[in-house]
């Protein structure tokens, strides 16, 4: 099989890996070498549906010895499958990277034979990359569950972000969807990877040489919908794994149904929707000082769809509203909605040389069609007669409804998203569609 | 109604605004000799570069307002937006009053339209750190044409020499006819045109092919998103992708 037959099979099977970002790094270039990371991060291109290129985001390999009943590549799955060898991988990224074509590389793989063996597989790559092309590019590489702490770690040392991938939200899911792998494969290596970059930290502040262990940390991701488990669940386990894992992201990717079974829910098209609320919610618990319980509790476990989780906070907390934006302090400039970091923040300086009106936060590029039922300027109101909460709630569907619709973020039936993947018979007939 | 005329470099800009403090005239506008139209109404003075008195303000800049101050104004510069000189202009006016403050200072219209244009040309820099794409010719040079709409060539080149630092790479602005050009040690800018009938080495095809498979199949089919794509990756980029 030639490279061009490899690339196609193993960059198809890890499109739906979501990590994309290549950020957090900052790797120096040495002489004679190639690369240099960018801690913010670079984009490279952007596919065709709209998500962004940084790296060249492939599996070793699509031949894989475990079942898990929600995955493509699972072993009873008629594909073809294929191998790179540790070459290919790295003459492809070598000359993918010199054109500036991709950022670095995100090496994933399926397990083949066993765990062991297919950790070392990639570490030999990554090695390779290292020590014998002299590359200094992002690498962004999977630990597979179940491999020894030792072959973790020494395929780690050539790494800028390691990410283990917890895939179902909970045991019982694991038990019957991925009987083969359970919650303690799955956080060992977490750990494990976390207490080393610890080390390493603590090894640089003492020896200036000392080699640097994942710096740009490590993440995961997550399936949604493939098991019962509600937002709530899935969002206490995200803020766990920022606090007690020290993660740098979680990812969320909505179940696709690619086959039948028993124990996978009847879905008609992938929660989408749910996923982007997660994303929502995830980043106002990384980014806008939220926890968990304000979010969702356990009378109301599942985001609301209809609007996004920072609205839905405001309103279920309306007697903290209207703000006056010339007086409010940041943390509380954040928690409007409409207004981000980058408003609030510009905000926070204009106001030092003149108080604001409607007018200026216009020109200071605020999304006043959500903001202006939570704010104040100069004592001046701009939203409904009454701070009435559901009424200014019917205000704000109406208007995420009118902007959806021309966005095309409407859900996709299963079969328009995969017209070649025909379900049949708790069978998976594949025509074509892996091309 | 006095309106400056300078050469269209930046030493010029900074020599007219050393000029203007000095002969405590208050010019309507400075405009590069290149973007000026005559009018009866105009009282025109030339100014001549001066290289001494642009250094004045430049150190003037940094030491009494700041570097970032220094840094949009050059930006601006490069814009090449025919109001840039008068922009800068009273952006440093405000900021010989307020000093190192004055980027907080966004409710003047002034200060807020030079944020935006800085960046716009931040962001047109960045972009060009991921969408240059290099050939690979015959004799090993990686060559990368471009067409940004602001001068950024001269932002660019440190971030490649880091980054691609064992081999000539030439990245060049065609229709500025300018090009940064890197030898393995250092990199400069210098004037270039290009003979249309370059070389490609033997595999520089292969390498382009594998791309184009890559970037084809590494998208969701039909949750294809144009708009989306468009939006992330402006359509006057395509010329030079190899992948579009």
């Amino acid at each position: 099989m030639d490279v061009f037959e490899k690339l196609k099979i193993l960059s198809d099977a890890a499109k739906y890996d979501v990590s994309c970002s290549s950020s957090g790094s900052n790797r120096k270039s040495k002489k004679e070498g190639l690369g240099n990371a960018s801690v913010s991060g670079i984009c490279h291109s952007w596919s065709d549906d709209g998500r962004c290129i940084s790296l060249l985001k492939i599996l070793f390999t699509n031949d894989c010895i475990y079942n898990c009943v929600y995955c493509i590549n699972r072993c009873t799955n008629d594909l073809p499958r294929a191998m790179f060898t540790p070459e290919e991988v790295a003459d492809l990224t070598i000359n993918f990277y010199k054109r500036n074509y991709i950022e670095g590389l995100f090496l994933s793989s399926a397990v083949y034979r066993n765990p062991n063996y297919t950790m070392e597989l990639l570490g030999k790559t990554v090695k390779k990359l290292r020590e014998e092309q002299n590359f200094n590019g992002y690498i962004h590489l999977k630990a597979i569950p179940g491999a020894d702490k030792e072959i973790i770690e020494k395929a780690g040392m050539y790494a800028d972000r390691m990410s283990v991938n917890i895939e179902l939200p909970s045991s019982e899911g694991l038990r019957s969807l991925a009987p083969q792998k359970n919650k303690e494969s799955i956080l060992r290596p977490m750990n494990f990877i976390n207490s080393r970059m610890h080390q390493s930290i603590e090894e640089i502040k003492t020896f200036k040489y000392a080699e640097k262990f994942v710096p740009a940390g490590q993440t995961t991701q997550l399936i949604v919908g493939a098991t019962r488990d509600d937002d709530l669940k899935i969002l206490k386990l995200s803020e766990g794994l920022y606090k007690g894992y020290k993660l740098k992201r979680v990812y969320y990717s909505a179940y696709v149904p690619v086959t039948n079974s028993p124990n996978l829910p009847a879905i008609s098209s992938p929660p989408f929707l749910r996923e982007n609320r997660l994303y929502q919610a995830d980043w106002l618990l990384r980014f806008y000082g939220y926890n968990a319980d304000e979010l969702l509790d356990e009378s109301k476990p599942n985001f609301d769809l209809e609007i996004d989780p920072k609205c839905d906070w405001a309103l279920r907390n309306i007697n903290l509203f209207p703000v006056e934006i010339n007086k409010a302090d940041y943390n509380m400039l954040l928690r409007i909605p409409g207004i981000g970091v980058k408003s609030a923040m510009r905000i926070v300086s204009a106001r030092k040389f003149a108080s604001l009106d409607f007018d200026h936060l216009r020109k200071l590029g605020v999304v006043l069609k959500r903001a202006k039922y939570f704010i104040t300027c100069k004592g001046k109101y701009y939203g409904l007669k009454t701070m009435d909460g559901e009424n200014i709630r019917k205000h704000l569907v109406s208007e995420i409804k009118g902007k959806e619709s021309t966005n095309g973020i409407e859900q996709l039936s299963i079969f328009s998203l995969y017209p070649n993947l025909i379900i049949n018979n708790n069978k998976t007939i594949v025509t074509g569609a892996f091309q | 109604m006095i309106y400056y005329i300078y050469d269209g470099s930046f030493d010029g800009i900074l020599t007219a605004i050393y000029d203007a403090y000095y002969r405590r005239e208050t010019p309507e506008k400075i405009v590069s000799e290149d973007d000026f139209q005559e009018s009866f109404l105009i009282n025109k003075i030339y100014i001549k570069t001066d290289r001494e008195k642009a250094d004045k303000v430049y150190n003037a800049i940094e030491t009494k307002i700041s570097n970032q101050a220094l840094k949009n104004v050059f930006y601006v510069y490069l814009s090449e937006r025919t109001d840039r000189g008068t922009i800068i202009y009273h952006y440093l006016k405000l900021g010989w009053k307020i000093g190192i403050d004055i980027d907080l200072n966004l409710t003047n219209n002034n200060v807020l339209l030079l944020q935006n244009i800085c960046q716009s040309v931040s962001k047109e820099r960045h972009f060009m750190l991921g969408l240059v794409r290099f050939r690979e010719l015959k004799n090993n040079i990686l060559y990368a044409p471009i067409e940004p709409e602001y001068n950024v060539i001269g932002l660019i080149g440190q971030h490649f020499s880091n980054r691609i630092s064992n081999e000539n790479w030439i990245i060049h602005d065609v229709n500025r006819n300018i090009a940064a050009i890197y030898n393995k040690q250092e990199w400069i800018v210098i004037e270039l045109e290009m003979n249309p009938t370059i070389e490609l080495h033997k595999d520089e095809e292969t390498y382009q092919r594998l791309w184009k498979e890559y970037f084809n199949n590494i998208s969701i089919k039909n949750k294809v998103n144009p708009r989306l794509q468009k939006r992330n990756m402006p359509m006057k980029y395509w010329k030079y992708l190899i992948e579009k």
